[in-house]
């Protein structure tokens, strides 16, 4: 099929004049607020589910299509889709407070997740909810979602969200009774389910795909609009091997379609002798357990289980897990989360009512007293997921989301990115951004464009970074691996780094001669903390600040051969 | 000496682990002077075993060959780690024989930092200590003895 009759939805395509991709509005007072922006060209329309699921299989598309078109009217919208309350054991935060914070931090939409367990299945849904609704009725500038912290039975955490609608609360709470891996793994007489050994033991994975064909149900039969799932924290225990990420992703393609490439906890490495509690960046300082998974050992080379550059492993080391799965042609997004529960410097602490009898810590107490022990950051105030959306609703940021138009920035790093990558010649001259698929002609050129806008201000550090470097990673889209725990992609690399000297800059590269599918994506850094190659570095346990060592990762575009 | 292999029926994990593990042997009158730990994945639920090598008293368990790997979590001279120490004395004066960095060389004056807990690697017969960069220009053992639980561990 001609390659010029792609998709037959040029009338949609009308031209925008391209102009400043930048989440960041000069005219709202807020601090780095995102609220109120212009549109942004570069960013296509939402696809949806449909076309994630048929992007999949990880082959060349038999029929050409472009999905996230670049140039379509769009604007960015930050958020954060990990956050804990007072409805979480270890949390202490009113939702209000959250709401609040989030909203100071130029948030758009955030989404509450306390940890599923008993308590929180029994007590917590009934308190979480009204206070949700509150919230949301006074403060109409603010998506507030509610989801779920969910324990991936044989896995890690992940959030569960969805939008608000008449069956959302029943959809939550019957999820979470059924496939909660906390719940699952509780014995019965402490109200559990007692049928898996624990929460993170491989017999809980068939419940994993259960509960995500469930939430697909869901979807599918009309009771939601849409459901999404990211997994938390991914290597912070090594317990999400390989092959449940892939499982989790074939199992429901339109509901789990990424994970934290930033946990949250980023404060958590300050160093004492700055006032921190000089723990690992993002509580990352565990070591292999019974239910990790064996590959991800450390040795003199590496460990997976710490953070490079305030990113988890999966995702900070070129052809390392991420790539793996990008190369096979498998849409899977990466984002960057809060995790708050208790807040560096913060001088609240957790209340003292009964968690697993009531759902709730009740009021957090003011101890009077900076907590620098404590190791996390107000929603909004570090770490950003922005989204590129048609519109500032529940339905379309997720469909956002889904699509994978997302950047993760920590620090303010950058304000603004346009990515454009579209064939020279035959093939979809216009193009796709993040999370899109293009094609071009076999032997013909692909241009990839990214215009960067630095920070136009101080970051909430009271420092404006300054970004230094941008690298264009890419690698052949070799199909579904036979090894379902392949977590390398060897053929990945640095193709081409740009050093950044101005605030606004716009870099150029083209690969020639296409011979087969492959796929791009862009990180960028302010230099402070480079490996002799130019990459992150692996942080250090209690001595990480994350001010001085700020990245941004983009998700990746797809180039299809025809 | 004798190696044995238990299967405990403990459901706590690291440290916790090795303390009940080490109490368990040492109630029942066993001496062992090198006990590892390894995760055995044949089931559908992954398994901590032990393994002992046994210098006197009655062995509980299965007697088996040597083992090949593990997680050493009692060796000669583990007791004197106590806190810093340089690389040459670490190595001098306890069963460990060699400490390799993630990304970094060693050399004997490096100072290690074991915060009293330390896990060598049991590789066919010798006893390697995986370190990697901490606070103050010191190195520590890549596993600690008290890892961030998250939701206060009840998971």
């Amino acid at each position: 099929m001609s390659h010029h009759h792609h998709d037959g939805h040029e009338h949609h395509h009308h031209e925008v004049e391209p102009v400043e991709g930048s989440w960041q509005d000069p005219a709202d007072d807020r601090p780095l607020a995102v609220a109120r922006r212009r549109f942004l060209a570069g960013l296509g329309v939402a696809v949806g589910g449909a076309a994630l699921a048929s992007a999949g299989t990880g082959q060349a598309a038999a029929t050409p299509q472009s999905t996230n078109q670049w140039g379509v009217p769009q604007r960015w919208y930050a958020g954060d889709h990990h956050i804990h309350t007072q409805y979480s054991g270890d949390g202490q935060y009113p939702i209000s407070a959250q709401v609040a914070k989030a909203k100071k931090h130029g948030l758009d939409w955030m989404v509450i997740t306390d940890h599923g367990g008993v308590a929180h299945q029994k007590f917590s849904i009934d308190q979480v909810t009204p206070d949700i609704e509150k919230a949301r009725k006074a403060n109409r500038d603010i998506l507030v979602y509610q989801g779920l912290e969910w324990n991936i039975p044989g896995a890690e955490h992940a959030t569960v969200f969805l939008p608000p609608d008449r069956n959302t609360v029943d959809i939550l709470r019957a999820f979470e009774a059924g496939y909660d891996g906390g719940i699952l793994s509780t014995p019965v007489a402490n109200g559990g389910k007692g049928l898996i050994a624990r929460a993170t033991s491989a017999d809980g994975e068939p419940y994993a795909l259960a509960a995500l064909r469930y939430l697909e149900s869901q979807v599918l039969s009309g009771r939601t609009e849409i459901a999404l799932m990211f997994a938390n924290h991914p290597s912070r225990r090594g317990v999400d091997s390989p092959h449940e990420l892939r499982g989790w992703r074939d199992a429901a393609p339109g509901v789990a379609v990424g994970m934290e490439g930033a946990p949250g906890h980023q404060a958590a490495g300050i160093p004492k002798s700055a006032g921190g509690g000089g723990r690992a960046r993002g509580y990352y300082d565990s070591s292999p357990g019974a239910d990790s998974h064996p590959g991800y050992a450390p040795t003199e080379a590496e460990n997976p289980y710490r953070t490079y550059g305030g990113f988890d492993w999966m995702t900070a080391k070129v052809g390392g897990l991420w790539d793996s799965m990008l190369a096979e042609g498998r849409p899977w997004w990466i984002t960057s989360t809060s995790d708050v529960h208790q807040v560096f410097d913060d001088t609240l602490t957790p209340g003292a009512q009964d968690y697993e009898k009531t759902g709730s810590r009740g009021a957090p107490v003011d101890s009077g007293v900076k907590q620098g022990g404590f190791g996390d950051f107000f929603p909004g105030y570090y770490s950003q997921t922005v989204v590129g959306s048609r519109s500032k609703s529940y339905v379309d940021i997720m469909r956002g989301l889904q699509a994978g138009k997302v950047i993760a920035v920590h620090g303010r790093l950058i304000d603004g990115l346009d990515l454009r990558v579209r064939a020279l010649g035959e093939g979809d001259n216009r193009g796709v951004t993040l999370g899109g698929r293009t094609f071009v002609k076999r032997g013909g050129s692909i241009e990839v464009t990214v215009e960067v806008t630095g920070a136009g201000g101080p970051n909430f550090a009271g420092a404006v970074p300054k970004l230094a470097k941008l690298d264009l990673i890419s690698g052949p889209v070799t199909g579904p691996v036979v090894d379902r725990d392949t977590l390398s992609a060897p053929g990945t690399t640095v193709v081409k780094s740009f050093e950044v000297t101005k605030n606004r800059a716009r870099f150029t590269y083209v690969f020639r001669d296409v011979a087969g599918p492959f796929y791009l994506r862009v990180r960028g850094t302010d230099g402070n903390q480079l490996t002799p190659e130019g990459n992150p570095v692996m942080d250090v346990i209690g001595d990480a600040d994350p001010w001085a060592d700020l990245w941004f990762y983009a998700n990746p575009v797809f180039v299809d051969v025809v | 000496m004798r190696w044995v292999r238990l299967v405990p029926e403990f459901t706590s994990v690291g440290a916790h682990f090795d303390r009940e593990v080490l109490s368990a042997l040492d109630k029942a009158g066993v001496a062992a002077d090198l006990v590892l730990t390894r995760v055995e994945r044949t089931g559908p639920v992954a398994e901590t075993v032990v393994f002992a090598r046994i210098t006197s008293g009655l062995a509980p368990g299965t007697e088996v060959d040597p083992p090949e790997t593990g997680r050493c979590i009692r060796f000669d001279g583990q007791q004197r780690l106590t806190g810093k120490h340089r690389l040459a004395d670490l190595v001098r004066d306890t069963g460990i024989d060699g400490v390799v960095a993630i990304g970094a060389t060693l050399d004997l004056d490096t100072v290690i930092d074991t915060g009293g807990f330390v896990r060598p690697e049991y590789r066919d017969g010798d006893l390697v200590l995986l370190v990697e960069r901490a606070a103050g220009g010191v190195f520590q053992p890549v596993e600690v003895e008290q890892p961030h639980e998250c939701c206060a561990g009840s998971h």
